[in-house]
């Protein structure tokens, strides 16, 4: 008896043993994707990644009818949601989420590898068209569209007064342009408010230089090839960085972005009179500018407007349950929850039904004094045509982006003049060695 | 071993028992021991192993393995004004971090070390900033240094700084300070507690004789005191020096991932070699896992300079005094260096030398 409990630890230990070495080198085979969604296969629970706030009763309501509870894995921002599926995604799927929430700037390195993801089936005229489109790799769904990011200008009517510039949105449309705006008369407005004012114009010019950017038909890579352009001989991007770097030696800007440890109090004393605001940013300025009374949003925007984010649902296809991700992600970007999600955070649909609803236009928004942002960001997606799709985005595009954004950044500081900023960019990204497009 | 010499005497058969016992006593021991084995295998040495080979290719992460470059990674690395510039920013930081950290330590360890009340409170509260996560740690000393933080207003008030954004944030050498002060904070109670354990076993006749040969308390703890607890202090320079030349958290999270977007500043004012390491490989858009790897044996290999000369530095300042004046010391505390555990041999030296300097 004695020596059996003996033989059955040392064959247990054993086993132990074995059982994690093999489930070190686990991997997984990589799963097909695709299949039915039926009752055999239905899991317990279904988990999806993502770093906003989800309408409580939208979780509540997929599992009183499927009886699958969703758990969020809840990222404090993009950019960690971004590192660890990138990690998983090249480590055979280890850590990943059933779905994932992934945003338009990171979106094509993500999809760099198609086979990762599920083909995702179609549904007609839910959403716009471009967003269908951006959410497809070579003519396949692999992303179903959440939100879309129609650029507008947030700016605070009292202190506008105050410096004399402008009083109400419409004075402050004409302040920045009116129907001519272009960036320059944007930050010249910037260099007008801040002779007359003893704060800033804008919270960060290197937020408004990614706007900028986004407007941009092909910022930094050749759509044919995808290769980057050698930045050097980039001269719109070159113009397009001087007009903000000499904004920013004028010091019409504090230099603390959105994320900045800063940004929030920022908003608290009132060191700035206006902050480019795509839609999703604007349910994020109230909850930081709480308590700061005059916040309005401009329908007026610099070129006519354009798209800034927005994000897509998509299937890793290494999932257990694939399937049934499927139609969580299907479920997820539904026009009603759509709709729920506006409400709770502010993110303007992509879904047609969803956009086309009173619900969302006829909403009165308290801390905008009452503005119907829905109504604003909708004409102001509508203003920008083609524009809102955005340009081209090859794989390196985010890369490049944060230096050339890293450029302005280091003017506001005031640690670089335009000129050395620009070369230092140059400089970097030639370090980076890349095969460049001719 | 009775077994097997009981063996021949009992050919014919051999019951499924007793061999399994034999068994038990032959593997088990190895079985037992087998769990930190297999972890060090799996996640030391293989990642060791593997790292060589992945710092002689070309690798990225979602192609991997590409072709055989040999030493070009390395090559590579060190041509990037980048890589020198971090590797300036990690020791430049590693000082700010390290000797206000050693300092306090021991000052603090020598304090606990008197007859205290609520002796065991004062203990357990020197290791609290351990204790607390490190990104709570950034987002507290984020706050600290922010623009609208306890610290700028008031340097503003004394007209300094009156820029538009921190110049913690902004300022090379003033981000190092602010990173090692989050190093300062996180490491100092815990060094302390190490240096006052081996200040207890410093024998109370030490002092007794001292204070009776007219001693101040400062004399005593530089002439009683550092000599006797010289074996710990080494190790704890040394495991601050690798620690703190690997810093890692407290660099990617200052600043909230701002201005910086967690690289290490705009233009890189804070980016530490680790930092930089998990750019190219990971955290950036760069995917360079070959070179980044190659960064790692690089730094390894600095970190090993860095805390041998270190190492010898430290043994030749606690012990320069006692050195010159009696050969036959010296040979003895070269005995005795680094050998934790011998508290006799160092206690009856530093009695010496306790009673030798009061007297002198």
């Amino acid at each position: 008896m004695r020596i059996s409990t003996r033989a059955g630890a040392v064959i247990a230990s054993a086993a132990l043993a074995a059982l994690a070495l093999a489930s070190c080198s686990g991997g997984g085979s990589g799963g097909s994707g695709g299949g039915e969604a039926t009752g055999d296969n239905k899991p317990e629970k279904l988990t999806v990644a993502a770093w906003m706030d989800f309408p409580p009763e939208l979780l509540q309501s997929f599992e009183d009818e499927y009886g699958i509870e969703v758990v969020v894995n809840s990222f404090p921002d993009g950019a960690s949601a971004q590192t660890v599926l990138r990690n998983g995604l090249s480590s055979n799927g280890a850590g990943l989420s059933d779905v994932h929430l992934i945003e338009l700037d990171w979106w094509t390195e993500m999809m760099a590898v198609p086979e990762d993801w599920v083909e995702l089936p179609e549904i007609p005229d839910r959403w716009v068209d471009w967003k269908v489109k951006q959410g497809s790799v070579d003519g396949v769904i692999t992303g179903y569209g959440t939100d879309i990011g129609p650029l507008g200008i947030a700016y605070n009517e009292e202190m506008m007064a105050a410096a004399g510039v402008a009083t109400d949105a419409e004075s402050f449309g004409e302040l920045i342009g009116g129907d001519a705006a272009s960036w320059q008369s944007f930050l010249d407005a910037g260099r007008q408010y801040v002779a007359a004012s003893d704060n800033y114009y804008i919270d960060s010019l290197s937020s408004a230089f990614q706007a900028a950017i986004n407007l941009l038909p092909a910022a930094f890579e050749d759509a044919d090839s995808g290769q980057p352009y050698e930045l050097a001989d980039n001269a719109q991007i070159e113009e397009l960085f001087m007009m903000f770097a000499e904004a920013a030696e004028d010091g019409i800007s504090a230099g603390i972005p959105i994320g900045h440890a800063d940004w929030g109090a920022g908003f608290q004393n009132r060191q700035w009179a206006s902050v480019v605001t795509p839609a999703w940013m604007a349910g994020i300025i109230a909850e930081n500018a709480d308590g700061v009374p005059g916040w309005r949003v401009s329908s007026t925007f610099p070129d006519g407007g354009g798209n800034w984010g927005g994000s897509f649902f998509a299937v890793p296809a290494t999932g257990e349950n694939t399937a049934w991700a499927v139609k969580l992600a299907d479920y997820l970007t539904s026009p009603d929850a759509a709709v729920q999600w506006f409400h709770e955070t502010g993110q303007f649909p992509s879904q047609l039904e969803a956009i086309a609803s009173p619900d969302i236009a006829e909403t009165e928004n308290e801390f905008f004094g009452g503005q119907r942002l829905g109504q604003i960001y909708g004409d102001l997606a509508a203003g920008a045509g083609d524009a809102a799709a955005g340009g081209y985005r090859g794989e390196n595009f985010a890369g490049i982006q944060t230096l050339v954004t890293d450029g302005i950044r280091q003017v506001e500081s005031g640690s670089a003049t335009a000129q050395e900023a620009w070369d230092s960019v140059v400089s970097e990204f030639d370090a980076l060695g890349f095969d460049t497009a001719d | 071993m009775a077994l097997t010499s009981a063996l021949p005497r009992t050919p014919r058969r051999i019951g499924w028992g007793q061999r399994l016992s034999r068994w038990d006593v032959k593997v088990s021991p190895y079985l037992y021991i087998s769990p930190f084995f297999l972890l060090f295998a799996v996640f030391g040495i293989f990642p060791l192993l593997f790292n060589v080979v992945v710092a002689l290719h070309d690798w990225h992460r979602r192609a991997g393995m590409g072709d055989f470059v040999g030493l070009d990674n390395f090559a590579w690395v060190l041509q990037q004004p980048l890589f020198w510039r971090s590797l300036e920013n990690t020791i430049s930081i590693f000082l700010l971090g390290g000797v206000p950290q050693l300092v306090l330590a021991l000052i603090i360890a020598a304090i606990l070390d008197q007859n205290l009340r609520a002796r065991t409170f004062w203990r357990m509260s020197v290791l609290i900033p351990f204790v607390v996560m490190p990104v709570a740690t950034s987002m507290i000393f984020g706050q600290v240094f922010g623009q609208f933080g306890i610290l700028v207003p008031n340097l503003h008030a004394l007209g300094l700084f009156t820029d538009s954004s921190s110049p913690f944030f902004q300022d090379r050498f003033l981000s190092h300070v602010a990173i090692g002060s989050m190093v300062v904070f996180r490491w100092t109670g815990y060094n302390a507690l190490i240096l006052l354990a081996a200040m207890q076993a410093v024998p109370r006749e030490l002092y007794e004789a001292a204070t009776v040969d007219g001693a101040g308390r400062a004399r005593q703890f530089f002439s009683v005191t550092i000599p006797s607890i010289r074996p710990t202090l080494i190790f704890v320079i040394l495991t601050m020096t690798i620690g703190g030349l690997e810093i890692f958290d407290e660099a990617r999270l200052f600043d909230g991932g701002g201005t910086g977007g967690g690289q290490g500043g705009t233009d890189n004012q804070w980016t530490t070699v680790m930092l930089y390491l998990f750019n190219l490989g990971f955290g950036q858009w760069q995917d360079r896992l070959g070179q980044a790897a190659a960064v790692g044996w690089i730094f390894a290999f600095i970190i090993l300079v860095i805390s041998l000369l270190n190492f010898s530095l430290t043994r030749r300042i606690s012990s320069t005094d006692a050195a010159p004046r009696r050969p036959r010391r010296r040979s003895r505390s070269a005995s005795t260096a680094g050998q934790p555990g011998t508290p006799s041999v160092i206690a009856h030296e530093v009695a010496d030398d306790a009673m030798e300097g009061a007297g002198r």
